[in-house]
């Protein structure tokens, strides 16, 4: 627009027409090129410039978005470390909890085996027992016939020298008396 | 030796033949036994083997054994004898024998009855109740 206008002052002004002759401007050339720079401009306003404007925009939103982002990453990630301080406290407690349970269960096994333990003593100590009073008793009993077998022996021994006829006949009549009973 | 029923049938037969009033008559065995055996059948051996064991038997169970530790006098054999016919009827026949072994005291013994009055018994049961 300005070089339109400086081109009608220079044609209502010959001076202006002979300076531009003295620098050797050719009107219709530098007219040429006006309409043409303006329309590689044009061109590369609407298909380069735009773009790259645009692909600047849409890298500024990105980046934009990516600070947002981190942004609410790095309070998501405070969230999250506030949250595993949460559960790391909870499970301290529980484990602590666990290890108490644990405890008291450990404790109360001990003390049924001590238990069970006791009570297999005690009937081991039972069984002993009564296998020594049956030893005993056998053993008394063997006595008692080693006793009586000694006791018929001698008894065998001495009566037959010590009855007299009146103890056979007595005996002898005491048999038949059996016969009639 | 195996005895058939028929042969044990026959014996008993011959058995009960030779019966009189409840006692064996014996010449009437006597006379059995060489008929039987003239027949000279085939059952004649197991017949007269099982009649002789009938025979046994009878005479087992009319036979009182008395066995006493030293000789029994006179009158208590004679009590003995009494009471064993009273108890066991006539026809008994009585076998008296001396066995120190007994120690004391007297053993009777009429077919499958035993009158064990013996010191040997008293101490033999003794021994068992230890």
């Amino acid at each position: 627009m300005n070089a339109l206008t400086l081109l009608a002052v220079v044609q209502g002004d010959g001076q202006v027409a002979q300076i531009a002759r003295t620098f050797g401007v050719d009107w219709p050339h530098l007219v040429a090129q006006i309409i043409s720079f303006s329309i590689v401009c044009a061109v590369l306003h609407k298909f380069a410039y735009k773009r790259i404007l645009a692909m600047l925009e849409l890298r500024r939103e990105q980046i934009r978005q990516g600070i947002a982002n981190a942004e609410k990453i790095k309070t998501e990630l405070d969230k999250t470390e506030t949250q595993r301080q949460e559960v790391m406290a909870q499970a301290h407690t529980q484990g602590a909890k666990f290890i108490e349970e644990a405890r008291a269960a450990a404790a109360r096994v001990q003390q049924e085996e001590t238990n069970k333990s006791i009570a297999a003593a005690e009937q081991i100590m039972a069984k002993a027992r009564e296998a020594a009073a049956q030893d005993h008793d056998r053993m008394l009993a063997e006595l008692k016939r080693e006793v009586g077998k000694l006791v018929v022996q001698a008894t065998t021994t001495v009566t037959g020298k010590i009855l007299t006829a009146e103890d056979q006949r007595r005996l002898a009549e005491e048999t038949s008396k059996l016969i009639m009973a | 030796m195996k005895i058939t029923k028929q042969a044990k049938r026959e014996a008993k037969q011959l058995y009960r033949l030779c019966v009189v009033k409840g006692l064996l008559d014996e010449n009437r065995v006597r006379q059995v036994v060489p008929r039987v055996v003239a027949t000279g059948g085939r059952d004649c051996p197991s017949i007269l083997a099982h009649f002789l064991r009938l025979v046994k038997l009878d005479c087992a169970e009319h036979t009182a054994t008395i066995e006493s530790a030293t000789p029994l006098p006179a009158d208590l054999q004679t009590v003995v004898q009494t009471e064993l016919t009273h108890r066991y009827g006539p026809g008994l026949t009585t076998v008296f024998a001396q066995r120190p072994e007994l120690i004391g005291g007297m053993r009777i013994q009429v077919g499958c009855d035993v009158y064990d009055g013996s010191v040997r018994a008293g101490l033999e049961a003794l021994a068992k109740s230890f």
